[in-house]
């Protein structure tokens, strides 16, 4: 049986779909008995979610970056 | 410098084409796109001290060979490989080695933090509960965004970068792991860490309100 930590460990591996068979199992059999676990996976299958839909590259002056470009040519 | 408005470009050839063609909205529609990119990969390759003068530098050679791009991989993959080059060279110039460890520093208090378990690794508190569970509610809140910015900024390098490329721009592990060099294993942990201090970000976001 896994315990907590080798679930948290595990836990990206295991919302990308990257864990074996074996581990997969493993840790849906965790998941039935333990809540707090449940919750953390259930959350951090949320945070992959926001992060890649609200992160934004931030703004650049892309134009005073061409002109230094252009001073170097 | 041109003052009219940049037209659209969705179609990749058609800003190759813009590109080789030298124009200068073309130039800065694909410095608005890779700028970002450009900065967290030349950050986790050779630190803070030299990521700008290589961003630098990978804009002019990026100038300068756009005529030779031969389309074997996207305009993305040609500009991460460029910049990826551009700071091993700096960092091999500067005779500097930089650890992983020097760019990916374990965060104390982290998740995977040893504190947060009891000895029989059981967690040693409740995991956090959040008052709003609900994705589609929370991809409306503006602080949030500001929030998840700001965690991203002052993630360790090399966490960001694997965080940028792999789960923002969808990056293949092959391109990730030759311009991070680092293995598929690392880039998974890397995302993971990642993943979890936005995790603990939103806790404290759910907590109170702010990051």
């Amino acid at each position: 049986m896994l315990k907590c930590k080798e679930v948290a460990h595990l836990a990206s591996e295991y919302i990308d779909n990257n864990t074996t068979a074996k581990i997969t199992w493993q840790m849906r059999l965790h998941l039935i008995t333990c809540a707090n676990c449940r919750r953390f996976i259930k959350h951090l299958r949320t945070t992959k979610l926001l992060a890649v839909k609200l992160a934004k590259s931030g703004d650049v002056d892309a134009e005073a970056i061409l002109r230094k470009i252009k001073e170097r040519i | 410098m041109t003052t009219q408005p940049t037209p659209n470009y969705t179609d990749e050839q058609q800003l190759i084409t813009a590109l080789i063609a030298g124009d200068d909205r073309a130039f800065c529609e694909i410095i608005s796109r890779f700028q970002y990119i450009m900065v967290s990969i030349a950050r986790a390759i050779c630190g803070e001290t030299f990521a700008d003068d290589v961003v630098q530098d990978s804009w002019v050679a990026i100038h300068k060979n756009i005529g030779k791009f031969e389309h074997r991989s996207s305009l993305k993959t040609w500009v991460i490989t460029i910049v990826s080059n551009e700071a091993k060279a700096r960092l091999r110039r500067e005779s500097r080695k930089i650890s992983l460890d020097e760019l990916d520093g374990e965060i104390p208090g982290s998740y995977l933090d040893g504190a947060n378990f009891k000895p029989d690794g059981h967690w040693q508190s409740a995991t956090p509960l959040w008052t709003c569970e609900s994705p589609e509610e929370l991809l409306e809140e503006t602080q949030l965004q500001y929030c998840i910015n700001k965690t991203l900024n002052i993630l360790p390098p090399a966490q960001k970068a694997a965080f940028i490329l792999r789960e923002i721009e969808q990056e293949s592990f092959e391109v990730i792991c030759e311009a991070l060099q680092v293995s598929a294993a690392n880039v998974r942990v890397l995302v993971h860490r990642a993943r979890l201090t936005l995790m603990q970000m939103i806790d404290r976001y759910q907590e109170t309100g702010s990051c």
